[in-house]
């Protein structure tokens, strides 16, 4: 058996969380199948179960100062549905399983699920989100790059809950995202590739780059970044076959039963590539 | 066309599956049921010297091969009977059952199976066709390591090698498939108030789970009734796993006097339940000066996995439809099924026919890009007509309409334009397959081993009874053998009661496989109604018997020999499949699928549309997504996550027409369908993917993985 809680208010949800360390269950979606048993056995979890998703306070998607904050218990169908969200993370949620799933799938549990095969983690990345952790004591904003730590793995204290991602407001001019999946719909990835950059006169003001399911956590580099950034189209052709060789040693993935190291790292430059020379430098004034 | 036959009507079964109220196994209730849970083996080959059951908890039962009564045996008799109920000495492959646990609560026996201690001893294990012929670690069946090795030869094949000028080598590879129907395994065994076994299970051949039962129990056959449930789905996977299944549940069952249900959960059945075989096969074909085909040598390997079970007629299958609708004048066949330890292979849905077809469809357009010819009248310079000699020697008996299907597709899908249109290598491709499908039991199976009857009774309510042991798996039968009676009754369809069957009520008219319930009972259905139709009169209560028997003027069959009519009549069918590949991710999009099929005539259009449509879906799964890999004997894919089969959003509508060849011995003139319906869409969307990237492509599934081989690094 499992105890489980339904706090009335995030104030009751961070002392249950404090006093009885219960996971936070918002749509279940993950939760639910890494503690299945096989059919007609009850599952066992190893904490007491905390079902979160009628917290008003975690279900609101409002504006902040330079951004965007969505609740932890917010769907990724309310998401999509949301006037202000990123592009490049509506198209990210479109590629997540079904429909009915994301009706009750969450950004957060997607999260803190840390699969380095997460859809919307990848365009997160992107976007330079954060989160937000509180506790009963205080709160925290870490970026997501820092707070996911490797596969599975995030850190999370152990009286935290995340309530927020922050998502800064977004400036770009062009974007792309392409996960490359099993199949069309109810598909894991075999990679992602989430990009945004924002070009004016020429010039390459901000670039983000990120890529799933190719090493333990996204992949994400804000070295190459910066040496791309505030530089123009030209200069930064002229380094190109430098930078995709910089990328390339940072993609490592593995063989898998979804996929092959061979073709998941031929695939993620294909898309870096494309990406770089196809999109960025094909820009006007180029 | 039959416009009265054909003309669809709702599917009797539609209302309780699409209202939740069909009552599957898992949905029966039975007064203090039991559950089972079988003990695995953990070692793909290995001699048990131990087995240690942890204390078991009152109510809870550990059932091993000691359970058997005497006069069973601890062998399931399905075609071989080289499969025993409970492992025996030795290990073969993992999952192989060694014991079952029973009791009333499922997650203690979980707990109570993970701490079953079993001692081995490990012998050298062999996971493919190529170790199991190199005889690795030693022959694990017989001296050579196959179940069952087939020659064949048409006209003179040494002569036409002899003067070639040219032989075009090929190897052509197929994979595992597994079936994912909807309902996972499930029986429940239990004794009767009678006294008799009784089981109930959701699969195909109610007479098969009664026969092996029977064996193993040591009882006479009618002393164990089979009771069919609604069944979601089989696909050829109920042919004989059920028997697998439905016998050590009857040993608990008889031991400890309470029903007991054995659930499988869909971990479990992808893991150790039964494939499609895969294959190797390699082609030699020698051309003359001019490109034309003299002869063929073709070398057929499957990978039949740890037990015989059925894989020597799957074989037979395979090596008959390896020239598929081509009359190619000299040809010699080698079949082998090998034994590995692998889980066992086993029927699915074409038995042997996809692998052969694949394979000389893969052939063919290979052979067309290496000599630099049309595909499409490269075969069609070779296409069978009525009169021609099979690989066996036997006949086409029947009108070929295979031109009026190639009209017909070209018009419906623009195959020849687009083919001129689009630059092969240009990521753009449409490809092209042609097939047959025998129906019925290959050889002499009908009259030697099936007989099957069936049985029709006026009732004194003026119902009309009709008993046959075919089973509706989703398919259609309800409604289609319901229509065959109701129209030469002319009674309404209503009128027709047709039961799940259970074995104590109706005669043994076969099992539910093989393109034969149409093709075959059917037309026993048709003939039993106009015998009761005759009979109407005479009085309140009538019933009618009909048996089978052979068509007239076929060429008997040799079975030792294999030579003979193998098939008394064929479906026919094309396919084209238009696709595009993307140059950065090599993930295919397909743009179109176009069907055309002869298969006599369709008792109902809807249903037959329904099998047309799931059956190119499931073989473009087959051909494209459905990646199952065996890793030193465990399969790699083990959820439905991982073991991708297609759903709604990866292939386009499907655009199909029937081209009507009413067949002498069929009902209404109609022949199978179930299986044909499978058999091109694989080869047509491989045909397709090598012309976007102008490589040959010599294997299935076609994944992204294996495009960007072909294409980045060549295969040729």
């Amino acid at each position: 058996m499992v105890d489980s809680y339904r706090p009335l208010s995030l104030k009751e949800a961070l002392d249950l969380r404090a006093d009885t360390g219960a996971m936070p269950f918002a749509g279940g979606t993950d939760l639910m199948v890494r503690y299945r048993y096989e059919s007609g056995a009850i599952p066992d979890y190893p904490r007491p179960v905390m079902f979160v998703n009628q917290l008003d306070d975690l279900r609101k998607i409002r504006r902040i100062d330079h951004g965007l904050s969505i609740g932890a218990a917010v769907t990724m169908t309310e998401v999509l549905d949301h006037d202000d969200v990123p592009e490049i993370l509506k198209e990210a949620l479109l590629t997540i399983a079904a429909p009915g799933l994301r009706n009750t799938a969450t950004i957060a549990g997607n999260i803190c699920n840390a699969s380095p095969a997460g859809d919307s983690i990848c365009a997160l990345y992107a976007l330079d989100a954060g989160v937000k952790l509180q506790s009963p004591g205080g709160e925290r904003i870490e970026p997501i790059y820092q707070f996911i730590t490797g596969p599975g793995k995030i850190d999370l204290h152990a009286d935290e809950i995340l309530t927020e991602i922050i998502i800064p407001e977004d400036h770009s001019t062009i974007h792309l995202f392409k996960k490359v999946g099993t199949r069309r719909a109810n598909a894991l990835s075999k990679l992602t590739l989430s990009a945004v950059a924002r070009i004016s006169d020429s010039r390459i003001d901000e670039i983000r780059i990120a890529i799933g399911a190719v090493a333990p956590t996204v992949v994400r580099s804000l070295e190459l970044e910066k040496r791309m950034e505030g530089r123009s189209l030209k200069e930064v052709a002229l380094e190109a076959e430098d930078i995709l060789r910089d990328y390339d040693a940072l993609v490592q993935p593995i063989d898998d039963q979804r996929s092959t190291a061979v073709y998941r790292k031929r695939v993620a430059m294909n898309l870096v590539r494309h990406f770089l020379l196809g999109v960025v430098l094909q820009q006007k004034g180029a | 066309m039959n416009k009265k036959i054909s003309t669809s009507i709702k599917r009797v079964d539609a209302g309780i599956k699409t209202g939740g109220a069909a009552r599957y196994i898992g949905d029966i209730p039975f007064d203090g049921l039991l559950y089972g849970k079988i003990v695995r083996s953990s070692r793909a080959r290995a001699t048990i010297k131990s087995v240690s059951v942890p204390a078991l908890p009152e109510g809870y039962y550990y059932i091993d091969a000691k359970d058997i009564p005497s006069g069973g045996r601890n062998r399931i008799e399905m075609i071989k009977d080289d499969w025993p109920v409970f492992a025996d000495e030795q290990v073969r492959f993992i999952g192989e059952t060694l014991g079952l646990l029973v009791g009333p609560d499922r997650k203690e026996l979980n707990r109570l199976r993970d701490e079953v201690q079993v001692e081995y001893e490990d012998l050298t294990p062999v996971f493919s066709i190529e170790e199991s012929e190199a005889l690795k670690g030693g022959p694990i069946h017989g001296e050579d390591n196959t179940y069952a090795d087939y020659r064949l030869k048409k006209g003179d094949p040494d002569a036409a090698f002899a003067k070639a000028a040219r032989v075009i080598e090929d190897t052509v590879r197929t994979g595992f498939q597994e079936h994912i129907y909807m309902e996972p395994q499930g029986v429940v065994a239990r004794t009767e108030d009678d006294g008799k076994l009784g089981i109930f299970f959701s699969g195909q051949c109610p007479f098969y789970v009664r026969h092996a039962v029977s064996a193993t129990m040591g009882v006479p056959e009618d002393q164990v009734r089979v009771q069919q449930a609604v069944t979601g789905g089989a696909f050829g996977g109920k042919e004989h796993y059920p028997d697998v299944i439905s016998t050590p549940l009857a040993v608990a069952a008889r031991k400890i006097g309470k029903p007991i249900g054995l659930f499988f959960d869909r971990v479990e059945d992808i893991s150790f339940t039964p494939k499609r075989h895969p294959s190797v096969t390699r082609f030699k074909t020698a051309l003359d000066e001019e490109g034309n085909i003299l002869g063929m040598d073709i070398d057929v390997r499957i990978d039949a996995g740890a037990y015989e079970s059925c894989s020597m007629v799957v074989l037979q299958r395979a090596i008959f439809s390896v020239n598929s609708v081509y009359n190619i004048p000299n040809v010699k066949i080698r079949g082998r099924a090998f034994a590995t330890n692998n889980v066992p292979s086993d029927a699915y849905r074409g038995f042997g026919a996809p692998q052969g077809l694949f394979a000389i469809e893969a052939h063919m357009s290979h052979l067309a890009r290496a000599i630099k010819v049309d595909e499409l009248k490269l075969k069609q310079q070779y296409l069978l007509k009525q009169g021609d000699v099979t690989v066996t020697n036997g006949r086409i008996h029947e009108e070929v309409k295979l031109p009026e299907i190639i009209q017909r597709i070209d018009e419906m899908s623009g195959y020849s334009k687009k083919l001129k249109e689009y630059t092969p290598g240009s990521w753009k491709g449409v490809g092209v397959s042609l097939f047959n499908h025998g129906s019925g039991f290959t050889g002499n199976g009908e009259q030697e081993i099936i007989k099957g009857v069936v049985k029709m009774r006026k009732r004194a309510d003026g119902l009309v009874d009709l008993l046959v042991s075919n089973v509706e798996m989703g398919q259609g039968l309800q409604t289609t053998f319901r229509k065959i009676a109701a129209m030469v009754l002319e009674l309404p369809v209503d009128s027709v009661v047709y039961n799940d069957p259970n074995t104590d009520l109706v005669p043994d008219s076969g099992p539910t496989c093989a393109s034969r319930s149409i093709a075959v009972v059917g037309y026993l259905v048709q003939e039993a109604a106009k015998k009761l139709k005759d009979r109407w009169k005479e009085s309140d209560i009538v019933e009618v018997r009909q048996q089978y028997e052979p068509p007239e003027g076929l060429i008997p069959w040799d079975q030792a020999n294999l030579q003979g009519d193998a098939y008394p009549s064929y479906g026919w069918g094309a396919n084209v499949i238009e696709v595009e590949v993307d140059p950065l991710t090599y993930e295919v999009t397909t743009k179109g699928i176009w069907a055309v099929h002869d298969v006599g005539v369709a008792i109902d259009e809807k249903v037959v549309e329904g099998q047309v449509d799931g059956g190119i879906i499931q073989a473009l799964g087959y051909g494209s997504l459905e990646k199952l890999e065996v890793k030193e004997g465990r399969f790699q894919q083990k959820t439905m996550a991982d073991y991708t089969i297609p759903t709604t959003m990866d292939f386009p509508k499907i655009k199909s027409a029937l081209v009507d060849n009413p067949y002498e011995y069929g009902p209404f003139g109609a022949k199978g369908a179930g299986e044909l319906v499978f058999d091109g869409a694989a080869a047509a969307f491989a045909d397709a993917v090598q012309m976007a990237i102008n490589g040959d492509v010599k294997q299935i599934p076609v994944t992204p993985e294996y495009i960007m081989e072909v294409r980045e690094d060549g295969n040729n």
